[in-house]
Formats: C-alpha cells, structure tokens, sequence
C-alpha cells in the first residue's frame, strides 16, 4: 500500500518551469567529505532561510540536530499513553474475568489478587509501549516503508550510506533557485554537487489497494489461511499421533466391555461393602412387616418439602396426579393407581411408601430406586404427606 | 576545542550558612534524642536505631558511588566525586550512634531475653548467631571495615589533589574492587543484625539487598541535592552541564525503579507463600494505621518520583532535581520508619519526640560533617587524570 | 612518583580507543559486509554441516518424544520439572547478556558495546526461540499451546492469573517481540547500506524491502534515536522483569530450596553471568572467523571479562546468603534441603556448579588473564556449563527429596533428554550461523558513529544556541 506523501504533490509551477522531458526536479544535492562540514552546511542553509532541505549521513551526527533547529522529537509521548493503556486494560481484563465473568478462588488468595497482577501489568505496559513507538516512528513520524522517494538508487544515496555526508535541498522550497542554491551549496565546500530528478508519472501514481494482483493476493492468502486453520483444527488434530490421547485403553459409555464376560464395564460392589455416602435401606427388601419400623429420617424443612414437590411432579404425577389424586394424564396406557388421600393410605405408615417407591407395588408400579436417591425419596413422602394434610386437615392431625 | 578550567578560588566554597544550619541541627538533634530518652526509653531506644540507619545507609552508600567511579572508571563523574567521598566521612561517627543502642539491647531485641528461645525452641538454633556478644562482636567489625576502606580511598584521593600521581588512581580502582565484596557482605550484615533481628522469628533472603537500594538511592539523593545546590549558585568549582545532571537524574529514576522492584519482590513472594514465620512481618504492616504507612511509602517512594522524573528534560532540570531529592530523602526516612517501628507499636503508627529527634539528628549530623569536610577539602578531584575528560563529559 | 610500582602504567587522561587503528569509514562496511558478499568458506559449511546434525538429532528427539508421549524423558513424580525447564531456564538466560549489552550497556553510554551489541541482540533472539521451545515441547501435545492464551472459550472458564507459568507467557512473549523490534530497528540503516551496495539483484530487493527505504536523513535519525533510547529504557526493566518471573515459576512455590526472597534479583543476576559467558564464547568465536578482531578488540573482551566478574561475584552473594538463612530461619526442611544439595545424589554436580560460577571466574581478577583469549574462551566455556548446571540443581534437588520420604525418587536423564538438548544447541549455532552469512554482525552505522573524529566537537554546535 502506498501511503500518500505531501511531499509529493509539491508547488507544481515552480515544478513545470523546472521540467526537462518527461523527468522532475527534485533538488539539489550535495556531498561533504566531514561532519564538520555538513554542520556547517546545515547552518548556513538554515540561516539562509531554506525550510525544504535535509541533512544525511551514514550515522547521527551530534550537534546537526540542533544546527538544523529541528524540534524535540515528541514519539516518547506515544510509548508513555499508549504503555499506560495496556497496563490499564489488563487490569481491568484480570479484574473482569476472574472476579466478574467467572469467579475463581486460587490458593485462598482474594478474587482480586493485586500482587499476582503486576508483573503482567508491567510486561503489557511495555508491550504497549514497544509495539506503539516502533510503528509510530516507521508508519507516522518516518512515512517508511517507502521505496519510491526519489533520492532513492541515486549516486547520492549509496555515497551517504557509506561514508560521505550529504545534504539535498528540494525544488519546492521557496527559496530554490538552481544556480544560487548550487553556488551556496559549492561555496560550503561541497565536493559534489549534482541535480536529482524522478519521473513524472511518480507523481500520477495511483493507489495500488485496489490492483487486482494485490486484491487476488489478498484472497489467495485467506483461502489458504482459511484452508490450513480448517485442516488443522478439524481434521488433522483427530489423526495419529495428535489424537493419541484419545485412544486409551478405557471403556467408553454405551459401549460393550470385551473383558468381562457379562459385557458391563462397571462391576458391581464387593458383597457385603457399602459405597462411601451411601446409607442401606434398613431391612434387606422384601422382609414383609420390615415397614411398619421404618421413621422418616429427616425433617420437612422448607428446602426438603421443595424437594419433595419437585420430585413428586416428575416422577409420580404423570401416574397420581399433582395432589395425588390418581388422575393419571397418561391417558389409559397404565393402569390408573388409587388416590392416596384413602383411608387405608392416609393412616399407612411412611415405611410403606418407602417400601414402594424403593421396590414397586406388585408389578403395576415399577421400583423407583435407580432414579430418586435415598433422601430425596423421604422428601417425598413428606410431600405426600403435605398434600393428604392439605386434602384432609382434620383427619391427619388425628392419625398423627 | 575549549578545555574548561576549575575555578580555584571556588575549591572551597560552601556557604557559611550550611555549615551552621547542620550544627544547630545537630545540637538540637541531641538534645532532642536526650529528651526523648528521657520521655520513653524504648521508644527512644527504637529512634536511634532508625538514626543509625540513615546515617549508615547514606554514609556507607556515598561510599559505594565513590567505590563505582573508581571500578567502572567512569568519567563523568570524576569531577562530582568528592560530595559522595565527604557524605561517606560520617562513616566514623557510627559508632557513637551505636554505642547506646549497644548498651541498651535488651531493650529493643527481643531475642536477647531468653524468654524468646524458651517460647519458640525451634528458634534455639539461631542463638549462636543471635547472641549479646557476637552481635557486639560483628558491629565493630563492620564498622571497622567501613572505615578502613573509607580512610585508605579517600586518602589516596586526597593526596592525589596535590601530587597528581596517576598510580594513586589505579590503586584506588584495586582498593574499590577488593571493596565492593566487603561492602555487599558486610551491608547485609548490617541490615540482618539492626533490621532483620528485630523482628527474630523473620527472615528474607533479599532483605541486604532492599537495605542497598534504599542505601545507594538516599545517598544519591543527597549528593545530588549539594551539587545541583552548589551549581546552581555558581559555587561549584566547575560548571556543570544539563548533561551531568541528566546522569544524576537517570541514577535517581534508575534506583526508585530498583528499589521497587525489590521492595514488590519480597513483599509479592512472602504474601504468595502465605507461611507463618514470613508473613509476620508483613501482617502488622498490612492492618490498620501502619497499612497507610505501607501505601504511602509505595507512592512515595516511587510512584511519585517515577513520574516526576520520567521525562529527559526533568532529569535536566535543576529545580526537579533538587525537588526530588528532598522527597527521596525525606522517603528513605519513612521507608527506615516503616522497617523498624511497626516492631515498637504493631498496632498503630506512632509519632513523637523520638521521630523528631530522628529526622533532626539525621540531618544535622550528615550536614554537620558534609561542612566540616568540605572545608579541610577541594569540592573537586583537581589532581585526578580523568577529570578533563570528565568535565567534557556529553551525551 | 609513587612508591609503589605497579608494571604498567595506565593513562588515565586519555579514553581507550573504542575501534583500533582508525579505519575509514567505507573500510568498517567493506570488513562488516565481506562475510556476506563473498561466497563463504570451507570453515564455514564444516560448522554448519556441525550444528545441523546437531539440530538433526534434535528433531529426531522431538519426534520421539511427539509421538510417544514425554514418557520418553526421564521426568517421573516427584521430579516433574528436569531437562525441560532447566534449557529453558538457560537459555533464557544466555538471552539476557544481549538486551544487557544493547540496552542496559547503551543507557549507560558504554560507547564500547556498539562493537558487540548486535551480535548480543541476535544472541537473545535465537535464545529466546529456543526457550520457548521448551515450555511448548513440555506440554506433551504443543498443538494445545494456544490455551495458555486468555481466549474465550465454551467453558467459560479464563486462564489462571495468579499461575506464575501465566506470567511466563506473558513475560517471554513480550520480550521476544521488543527484543525483535530492537533489533530490527538497529538494523534497519545497515540494511540499507547492503541495499545500496548489493550488486545482486536478488539480493537488492530483499534488502530493498527489509530497510523500508531508509535514506539516512537527519530529520529521520532524530526520530530513530530518540526511539532508540525509548526501546533501551523498556528493554532495561523488561530484561529484569522476564527473569525475576521466571524465578517466581520458583519462588512462589512454598517449596524448600525454590521459595526464597532473593531468587528475582539472583535469577537475573545469573541470567546475565551465563549469557556474558555464551556471548564471550560466540564472540571469541566470530572474531576469530571473521578477521573482526580491530572491531572486537582484546578491550571489548576484558571490559565482558570484569562485568562476568562482576556478576559472578553477585551469584556467589547468593550461593552464601541462600544457606545461611536458611539456617537462620531455623526451619529443618530448608536446612536439609541445603545439605541434601551439596552432599546428597547430586553433590558432585552442585560443586562443579560452585566451582564454574564462583571460584574459576575469580581468575578474571588478573589482567593477565582478561587479556589472554584462550583462557578466556575456556572459561567462558565453562561459565555456560556450571550455569546449566545451577538450573539443573536448583529444579532437581528441591524435587526429588519431596516431603514424604515415600515419594523420594532419583532422576535419570534418557537419551531423549539429552538428544533435545543437543537440539536446541544445534538450533541456536545455526541460527547464529546463517545470522552471520546474511546479515551484518556488527552494526555499521554504530560503529561509524565511534571512530575517531566521528562527530564535530560539540561546542560547534552549542555556539550557535
């Protein structure tokens, strides 16, 4: 891309009378043998009023800065606002994602850990900083990249670049005349003192963004970014040896285990051992009377009788009914169980319905011990109990 | 090309006046410190050992800058040598400061009661370092070499004023060599015994090196306040130029950034370990009124220092320079006041006599001998080889 | 005159030649640039058919260790940081001596570095690379890496601010991008020095490009070094902060050994003793190969030769300092750990590491020394050995005595370790190999700024304020 330059577009009278053939003037260019000499040049061109001039040589030669007047350099304002904003924003990024977005404690240290982020506030301040000055200093305060200046592939250039000291002053300025600027130029003691021309057709470049070499180079690289980020991520990361992590010697669920002959990958517990955080029931099943002993083990707390409901709607109204009531919304395709606000079930003993709920009821209802857990299953017998109080108020305060 | 000349008529030209204020400083720094005493023993006891701190510290840390221009043979700073060799001349005189303190340590230590190694036995394995005896023994000792070291460098310098000899110049970069081992470890020494011990139960590997920072960073500092003084007046023997004071400027900026950067390491590391015998230190210094103390110092220190002097032209510029001077010296003082009185009062931050008597007695005994020597010597090297060349001195 | 004699007299009035025998200006392009205009020597394919075998066996180590798993590595529980985080470690390190000599050395207007700076700089850069290596290898499955990342993801979970190896990321990615950034802009006006005096034109466009169009203006090197001195200032705190993390990877720990207060300023510290150490090596190397021995002269390699002793001497104040508090703090476990390291599986190692770091770079006291190169290329050898070896020791030893005695377990390296090793060393002699080839090793326009008579005397210009 080609950036624009002012000075490009000069004073274009002044240019014209200049012109021979098809070539420009650019100005007048001078090589001194010393430093000394240029910093004299430089000071006596300044003081002769000239403004579109420059000064070059193969290194920074002290004392020319302030021979040419030229200004403070004011980049480190650059380093300073933008560093202090990087530093800013990973402050407030650490600060949003680990006390705001998704809270984690670590190591007991508070969600804000201050100490833990400074280091990477310092390191993002100067990452900042680094990255903004030297793209400032290339882009904005030099205009670079850019090949096409016309002191470029000059005689000039490649003697400045090696060891000679040069100065070139620019046809635009107002002050250049082609005879009197090259008798100043000679009269500071220049050993060489020569006229630099360009193209004119430089000056009628167009912007090169929207040639279609560029446009189809610019596709050609996103397809095959595109392209290589797809293969990568979706097919490559699922070959050998990138998956490797997945094939381990595991059974994966649903599927059949080839070790054991009853084809279950999970064995079922030692006999007799009970899991960690798992009570027994009381009375192995099927002991009949066994729920005649058996008490609610916890207390109807609101949390618990919340429980209750929740369990109660989903496993046992599609079949009794939200206030057990035995209107089933299956619509026949079970058979439709009792109300539970009878008499015999209203005075019936919390072990029964336990019994039930863990075990069935005579091959019409199915045992329910796999899917409601130990508690939550006397949650709902609170529950149940809840609703016969509600249907009844009188009659359990009686059985009670 | 124009050789600058020194002005001999202004060798030895310090104001009367600094001369004075020092001497009545520290006359009424005396007599305050007696008062103190006589108010609260032990709060006094913890005074003085704050004021044998910053006097050390500075003292010892006008040497080291000489020890550096010898060792690095840097020139710019040949012709600014002779301020740190006469902040050094209160090397000497610690003894006197410590004397008291040395008779009164059961006051302010607490491992010299056996009721410390009898509640915390574990501790018993420290005694042998921790004890009356060596530590008397080890004082002297560092003191001695300090002064040792002092004597031979700035007499070879001073005799090199007349004589002009060369070889004094190369003996002295030998002697600042041979020094600079022997001041880390006996700094650290330092710092362990009238610092560390204090609170005993503690310990922290990099507590000699957060003494030296703040060490280096008062006595440039001080330096740096007499000279820009002095050629800002016109009375320094040679004209100084901005890029001289940029050098002092940018040792300034440089050692604020390290002083941080040390002071954030230890403190970082022992709040992320988390362990008991570490956190000790800190957890007093955390909670209530000394916590303010603790956020104060970290602005004083540095944040506010690091953007005053950010800029290139500020390094340049005599008033920020003298500006920031005092405020690092007067942060060094708090930066000492943090270190050694949360182990007086845990609870709350204290101030009375005795911190009056610190910051007075400090003061005046440092400028009291800064006077006294600046008038027996030249303010600049006239006789060191590298001083042309230090005074040509550009960026 | 002095009673004492002292055998040489040493001019103190007059600044030691910083380029010797006052070469021309075009004579410094023509000497810098020879190497990379004329076809190179047989010397110079038998190193590099050297450090590409070298990074050959790397590869094929990598590869192993890609396909099997690190299962390969000798790594085990307790001791799950070796081989791995030591190279990183080291080479981290070496890469400091280079924004040492380019940045801290420049803010210090030690106009002698100009001679050496650029190579240190490229030092840092192939370090850096090869650093990096080893955080990636070491996740097994380097194709996850970018996780380290604070990307958002499905789980919505962030990475872990408070994890030092976060820090780490961080740390090494920014240097690397300033260390990049500060060599590239050194490098831009010799570039196009070569641009202008390539006759290739393949080789005109490459440098065409690569130097942007610098023209050497004055109003442009105003810019340019004012940036100079803004990048020297960043690079300067950012060199200690990137060590002083990496030993935070340490120190945060509560582990014996690792957790420690003084471990920042000693890592640093350390981090430039090994890399003046690489840095003297390469450069002895270079100078040798090269005919640059009036750019680097015997000066350049005795002032590195005082700051090695220099920083030697403050590795030695930890090594000392370490066990004595260790000692103080009155802890058991720290106490044992200290005679563990020097008396326990890897006592032999430890005292080499003592021997390398502290007691032989003692022989820099002498002048003698300082000035003779061959000894001084020994010792240089011998700074990077003991210096890997204190990496070694310090993760090894804190993990293989573990709390339990149960879960004490010995390291053994395989061969795979050591084939990685040798890699990464292959990886950082070729690199530093085509660097030489391909670009100048020494910065023209630098040096052209130190000749003598160089700059006008400055009162010209200030007459005129």
């Amino acid at each position: 891309m080609r950036i624009p330059h002012i000075i490009l577009v000069p004073n274009m009278s002044k240019l014209e009378k200049t012109q021979s053939g098809r070539k420009l003037l650019y100005g007048l260019t001078a090589i001194f043998d010393s430093p000394e000499k240029l910093v004299h040049a430089a000071e006596t061109v300044v003081k002769e009023g000239y403004k579109d001039y420059d000064a070059y040589s193969p290194y920074p030669i002290h004392g020319l800065d302030t021979a040419m007047k030229l200004k403070r350099s004011m980049i480190g304002v650059v380093t300073l606002v933008v560093g202090l904003t990087g530093g800013t924003l990973l402050v407030l990024f650490t600060w949003w994602t680990n006390s705001i977005d998704y809270p984690l404690f670590i190591g007991g240290k508070p969600l804000f850990s201050w100490p833990s982020y400074v280091p990477l506030t310092f390191e993002m301040t100067v990452l900042f900083g680094a990255v903004s000055t030297v793209t400032a200093l290339l882009v904005v305060w030099l205009g670079l990249p850019r090949n096409s200046h016309p002191l470029q592939d000059t005689e000039f250039m490649k003697k400045v670049s090696d060891d000679k000291f040069g100065l070139a002053i620019e046809a635009k300025d107002a002050n250049f005349d082609e005879r009197q600027t090259k008798y100043l130029l000679e009269k500071l003691g220049a050993v060489e003192v020569d006229p630099v021309y360009y193209e004119a057709r430089e000056l009628t470049l167009k912007e090169t963004v929207l040639d279609p070499k560029f446009i189809g180079a610019i596709v050609v690289v996103a397809v095959a970014v595109s392209g290589a980020t797809y293969f990568g991520f979706n097919k490559m990361l699922l070959m050998r040896p990138w998956s490797s992590l997945n094939e381990q010697a595991k059974v994966l669920p649903e599927t059949k285990s080839e070790f054991y002959p009853d084809g279950f990958a999970m064995r079922p517990p030692v006999k007799g051992t009970v899991a960690r955080g798992e009570m027994p029931y009381r009375y192995a099943s099927n002991i009949p009377g066994a729920e005649k002993y058996m008490k609610n083990p916890i207390l109807p707390t609101k949390r618990v009788m919340l429980v209750g409901q929740r369990d109660f709607n989903i496993y046992c109204s599609p079949c009794h009914g939200y206030f057990a009531e035995g209107d089933s919304r299956l619509q026949g395709q079970f058979p439709v169980p009792p109300s539970l606000h009878i008499d015999s079930l209203v005075t019936a003993p919390d072990g029964l319905y336990y019994e039930v709920i863990t075990n069935g009821f005579q091959g019409v209802m199915p045992s329910y011990a796999r899917q409601i857990p130990r508690d939550e299953r006397w949650a709902i017998i609170w529950y149940i109990r809840a609703l016969q109080k509600a249907q009844n108020p009188g009659e359990v305060a009686e059985a009670k | 090309m124009s050789t600058q000349q020194v002005s001999t008529d202004k060798l030895r030209n310090l104001p009367e006046s600094y001369g004075k204020i020092g001497w009545t400083l520290l006359i009424a720094g005396v007599v305050l410190t007696l008062l103190s005493f006589a108010v609260n023993s032990k709060h006094a006891s913890f005074g003085l050992i704050m004021t044998l701190t910053f006097v050390a510290t500075i003292g010892i840390g006008g040497l080291f800058w000489v020890g550096v221009e010898y060792v690095s043979s840097a020139v710019w700073s040949t012709a600014l040598r002779r301020p740190f060799e006469f902040i050094a001349g209160v090397i000497p005189f610690l003894i006197i400061l410590a004397l008291p303190l040395l008779f009164r340590m059961k006051t302010v230590f607490e491992w010299t009661h056996l009721s410390y190694f009898k509640d915390d036995p574990s501790m018993l394995v420290k005694a042998p370092y921790l004890n009356v005896t060596f530590f008397v023994v080890r004082t002297i000792f560092v003191f001695a070499i300090w002064w040792l070291f002092y004597y031979l460098i700035v007499k070879n310098s001073r005799v090199q004023d007349t004589t002009k000899d060369q070889n004094l110049t190369t003996k002295n970069v030998r002697l600042s060599a041979g020094f600079m081992p022997v001041f880390a470890i006996t700094l650290t020494i330092f710092s362990i015994d009238w610092l560390m011990s204090l609170t005993p139960s503690w310990f922290s590997t990099i507590f000699g090196v957060y003494v030296f920072s703040g060490a280096v960073l008062s006595s440039m500092a001080f330096g740096t306040l007499v000279i820009v003084l002095l050629n800002e007046k016109d009375r320094f023997p040679v004209k100084l130029t901005p890029d001289h004071y940029y050098n002092l400027g940018a040792f300034l900026f440089a050692f604020v950034v390290f002083w941080a950067y040390i002071g954030f390491s230890q403190f970082m590391l022992q709040w992320y370990g988390n362990l008991r015998e570490e956190t000790l230190y800190y957890i007093p210094r955390m909670h209530g009124s000394w916590a303010v103390v603790s956020i104060a110092l970290a602005l004083v220190e540095f944040l506010i220092p690091f953007f005053l002097l950010i800029t290139k032209p500020a390094k340049m510029d005599p008033k920020r320079l003298v500006f920031v001077s005092i405020w690092l010296l007067a942060s060094h003082a708090l930066d000492i006041y943090w270190m050694v009185m949360p182990v007086y009062n845990p609870d709350k931050a204290v101030f009375g006599v005795s911190e009056v008597a610190f910051l007075v007695l400090s003061v005046g005994m440092i400028m009291a001998v800064f006077a006294y020597k600046a008038k027996a010597n030249n303010m600049v090297p006239i006789g060191d080889p590298k001083l042309q060349r230090g005074l040509e001195f550009h960026l | 005159m002095s009673e004492v004699s002292y055998g040489e007299v040493i001019d103190y009035t007059k600044a030691p030649p910083l380029v010797e025998g006052n070469p021309t200006l075009s004579k410094i392009d023509e000497s810098i640039a020879k190497p990379m205009e004329k076809f190179p020597s047989r010397k110079y394919f038998m190193a590099l058919s050297v450090t590409l075998t070298m990074l050959l066996i790397g590869a094929v180590a990598l590869g192993y260790t890609f396909y099997y798993g690190i299962g390969m590595w000798g790594n085990n529980i307790p001791v799950g940081w070796a081989f791995d985080i030591t190279n990183f470690v080291f080479w981290i390190g070496i890469g400091h001596a280079g924004t040492l000599i380019s940045a801290v050395l420049f803010l210090f207007r030690q106009r002698w570095r100009t001679g050496i700076a650029r190579f240190a700089e490229a030092m840092t850069i192939f370090a850096v690379m090869c650093a990096g290596l080893f955080p990636l290898i070491h996740l097994g499955r380097p194709w996850y890496a970018a996780f380290v990342f604070p990307l958002p993801t499905q789980h919505g979970v962030w990475i872990n601010w408070n994890s030092p190896l976060i820090w780490d990321v961080f740390a090494v990615s920014t240097y690397f991008t300033v260390s990049l950034m500060f060599w590239y802009i050194g490098l831009i006006p010799d570039l196009a020095t070569m641009r202008d005096r390539t006759t290739n034109k393949f080789k005109k466009m490459i440098y065409s490009v690569l130097s942007m169009g610098w023209r050497f203006s004055n109003k442009h090197w105003q810019h340019y070094e004012k940036v100079y001195v803004i990048l020297a200032g960043l690079a300067t705190p950012l060199v200690l902060s990137v060590h002083s993390i990496v030993s935070f990877d340490f120190a945060v720990s509560i582990l014996p050994g690792w957790h420690t207060t003084i471990f920042p300023p000693y890592f640093v510290a350390g981090a430039i003793f090994s890399g003046f150490g690489m840095v003297m090596t390469a450069l002895i190397i270079v100078r040798k190969v090269f005919n640059l021995e009036y750019i680097i002269t015997a000066d350049h390699l005795d002032k590195m030769a005082k700051v090695t002793l220099v920083v030697s001497m403050m590795v030695a104040y930890a090594y000392v300092l370490e066990p004595f508090i260790a000692w103080y703090s009155g802890d058991p476990v720290d106490w044992f750990l200290v005679l563990m390291r020097a008396t326990g599986h890897y006592a032999f190692g430890f005292w080499v590491m003592v021997s390398c770091n502290v007691f032989i770079p003692q022989l820099l006291w002498f002048r003698k020394i300082r000035r003779n190169i061959g000894v001084l290329f020994v010792i240089s050898l011998l700074i990077n050995v003991g210096m890997w070896l204190e990496r070694y020791i310090i993760i090894v030893t804190s993990l293989y005595r573990d709390f339990l005695p149960s879960s004490w377990h010995i390291y053994v390296p395989t061969l795979t370790d050591f084939g990685i090793l040798i890699g990464s060393f292959g990886l950082f002699f070729t690199l530093v190999l085509l660097f030489a080839r391909t670009l100048p090793v020494i910065s023209m326009s630098e040096v052209k700024g130190v000749t003598e008579g160089a700059h006008p005397s400055h009162h010209l210009g200030a007459e005129h304020e």
